[in-house]
């Protein structure tokens, strides 16, 4: 039996389909050895744009809700629209980029389908015509690998831990989906706007594959821009010990670990920061870590894999300009 | 204001993991288990909530095995929880998070909630996806990754803040409402000690758990691993700033290859 698999496009701010579902889609041809067959689902003002996008990557069957109400309206309606792709398609396994839309989609979809479903997936195998995902848990300290039994599985996967698609444009095949009646209940929340977070100009946190933070061993806000500076030339996001957001240096959108965002990117930097166990549930499922701290006993060098010991304030500007020098920035 | 405020006994942050014999699962010896992070940010929305709110009442509810799950039922009710819930899960409590959303939402249905509140995640399993499954179940809306709810008494509309990639969602919304609290950013307080001992003879509810949907699918799990444990940092040695920068720089691209 060959499987079947449906993965959700969520758009990003362009308009175009988001890193995390063409990771999701990249995750979808290549489970089972490429022998899955999958289809897209878009929903929006842009949804056109999104079937374009999957198209590009040889996803050439996407059901489609062109409904712009669905743009600021609460996911309930958009799970429902789903729900009707996933009648007319009969996928055994929905893929969803685990962002904080694909995580709340899970639990949605999951429950409106009678599905199992798991968020912070890192792996999907098939075992046996059976399907098998691994996820961390307890913040990184531990992983589990869990069995789907009774086939309908919906799964949020972890952003930066499959590949991207290679391109390989077919021909689109557009199946429009009506959006069905909604309870009016579900849609009474109403959007009443979006405000920009001040992560700096670079990527968001969750998102991005190269995060650089900051702790109090930068001693004052004013010498702040140092961090900022080098995750600018790395293209990096900004992060924060809670020792820097408790203190107001920065917003608490910046703080990394147990009581703010986990992360798990390819390289996370960790600047003037010790490494308190509450710090350290947040970022130890980053790929590379690399701390600059001048105490060589500060457990931070226990859980990085490459380690400075030394002043930050004469290493992180030498390190910026050499970043720059290689990648050829002026 | 009929608040219903979901807790789950989760093992301490310090907590020393061990791999339970049959490599499934953490070794539940000798862990103790306590209301952690997010459902402590989500009693204490709760009873925010409450104080702004004349005439509210904070039922909080949890599901899984003795004793742990009554533990962190008076911890909640210390803390100001005015009624409490334990749905008995039996010694094998269930571990796909749907089907716990179904057991929550058997117990929330014949209650008055005009709001349900949950952490964002629990601290050990992560998944973060009871909160929208109970959303969907009681046909409410639901929102996760929210970091800031308030009343609005004059609209009778809830107005809060969501954390996603665009940004901060600003949302108003009427009862019901399902929220998942993204994190423990409203400093949660502490129980005073009259408070704990009183709520070890607060009365708790007890109701059995229905036997789990037969239609539904669901995943268990097959493996538990730790990692290895990481070995320490590779210490680079250097003179000056300029040759700390080339070194790192050189060992991120040609050894770790993690940027261009
Ligand atoms: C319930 C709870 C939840 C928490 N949640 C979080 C959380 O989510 N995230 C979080 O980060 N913390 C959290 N904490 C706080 C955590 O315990 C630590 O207090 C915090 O992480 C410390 O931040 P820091 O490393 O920046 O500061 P410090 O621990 O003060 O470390 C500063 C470091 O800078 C180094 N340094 C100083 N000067 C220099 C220099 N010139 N050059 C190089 N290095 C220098 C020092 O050697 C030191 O190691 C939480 C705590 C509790 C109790």
């Amino acid at each position: 039996m060959s499987r079947r698999i449906l993965v959700i496009g969520e758009p990003s701010a362009g308009g175009h389909l988001s890193g995390a579902s063409l990771e999701a889609v990249g995750a979808a041809l290549r489970l089972g050895g490429g022998a899955a067959s999958v289809a897209g689902f878009a929903a929006g003002s842009t949804a056109a744009a999104l079937a374009a996008d999957f198209a590009r990557v040889g996803v050439a069957e996407v059901y489609l809700t062109e409904e712009p109400r669905l743009d600021s309206a609460p996911l309930a309606g958009f799970v429902r629209a789903v729900a009707t792709a996933i009648a007319e398609s009969k996928p055994d396994v929905v893929l969803v980029g685990g962002t904080t839309f694909g995580r709340d989609f899970t639990g949605r979809c999951a429950a409106l389908w009678n599905a199992a479903a798991a968020t912070g997936v890192t792996e999907v195998t098939e075992s046996d015509g059976g399907l098998r995902f691994r996820r961390p848990v307890f913040g990184g300290r531990a992983t589990e690998t869990r069995e789907v039994e009774g086939g309908r599985a919906v799964l949020a996967l972890r952003p930066h831990a499959f590949p991207l698609p290679a391109e390989a444009p077919v021909a689109s095949k557009p199946h429009p989906i009506p959006l069905p009646e909604l309870p009016p209940v579900l849609l009474a929340p109403h959007r009443a706007g979006v405000e920009a977070v001040t992560t700096g100009s670079g990527p968001a946190l969750g998102d991005a594959s190269i995060v650089v933070s900051g702790g109090r061993g930068l001693r004052a806000p004013e010498h702040f821009h140092l961090v900022e500076e080098l995750a600018a030339s790395l293209g990096a996001a900004v992060g924060a010990s809670r020792a820097v957001t408790d203190a107001g240096w920065r917003p608490t959108s910046f703080q990394v670990g147990q009581t703010g965002r986990a992360v798990s990117p390819q390289l996370y930097v960790a600047v003037g920061i010790s490494g308190a166990i509450q710090h350290i549930v947040g970022m130890i499922s980053s790929r590379v870590i690399v701390a600059i701290n001048s105490d060589a006993s500060a457990p931070i060098f226990k859980v990085a894999d490459y380690g400075l010991v030394g002043d930050l304030f004469q290493i992180v500007p030498a390190l910026t300009s050499e970043v720059k020098r290689v990648r050829g920035i002026a | 204001m009929e608040i219903v405020v979901c807790v789950k006994p989760v093992p301490e942050a310090e907590t020393r993991l061990r791999v339970a014999t049959d490599g499934t699962a953490l070794d539940p010896e000798a862990v103790k288990f306590v209301l952690t992070g997010y459902d402590e940010s989500a009693v204490e929305q709760a009873l925010l909530l409450k104080e702004s709110v004349p005439g509210s009442k904070v039922h909080a509810i949890s599901y899984g095995p003795a004793p742990r799950t009554e533990e962190v039922l008076r911890a909640a009710i210390a803390l100001g929880c005015d009624q409490a819930t334990w749905i008995d899960s039996g010694a094998a409590p269930a571990t796909d998070p749907v089907d716990v959303a179904r057991a929550l939402a058997a117990a929330i249905r014949p209650v008055p909630h005009d709001l349900v509140l949950l952490g964002k995640q629990a601290g050990d399993d992560e998944e973060g996806v009871v909160a929208a499954a109970l959303g969907e179940l009681l046909e409410v809306p639901d929102f996760g990754f929210v970091v800031d709810l308030r009343w609005d008494a004059a609209g009778s509309r809830f107005k809060f803040r969501r954390a996603s990639e665009a940004g901060l969602e600003s949302w108003e919304a009427p009862t019901p409402l399902v929220v998942g609290l993204q994190q423990a950013w409203n400093d949660p307080r502490t129980a005073k000690l009259p408070a704990i001992l009183k709520s070890r003879k607060a009365p708790i509810a007890k109701v059995t758990a229905a036997a789990r949907s037969a239609e539904a699918a669901r995943s268990r799990s097959v493996k538990f691993e730790l990692p290895a444990p990481r070995t320490g940092a590779k210490l680079i040695e250097f003179k000056t700033p300029q040759e700390a920068a080339e070194k790192l720089v050189k060992v991120l691209r040609e050894e770790a290859k993690v940027f261009p």
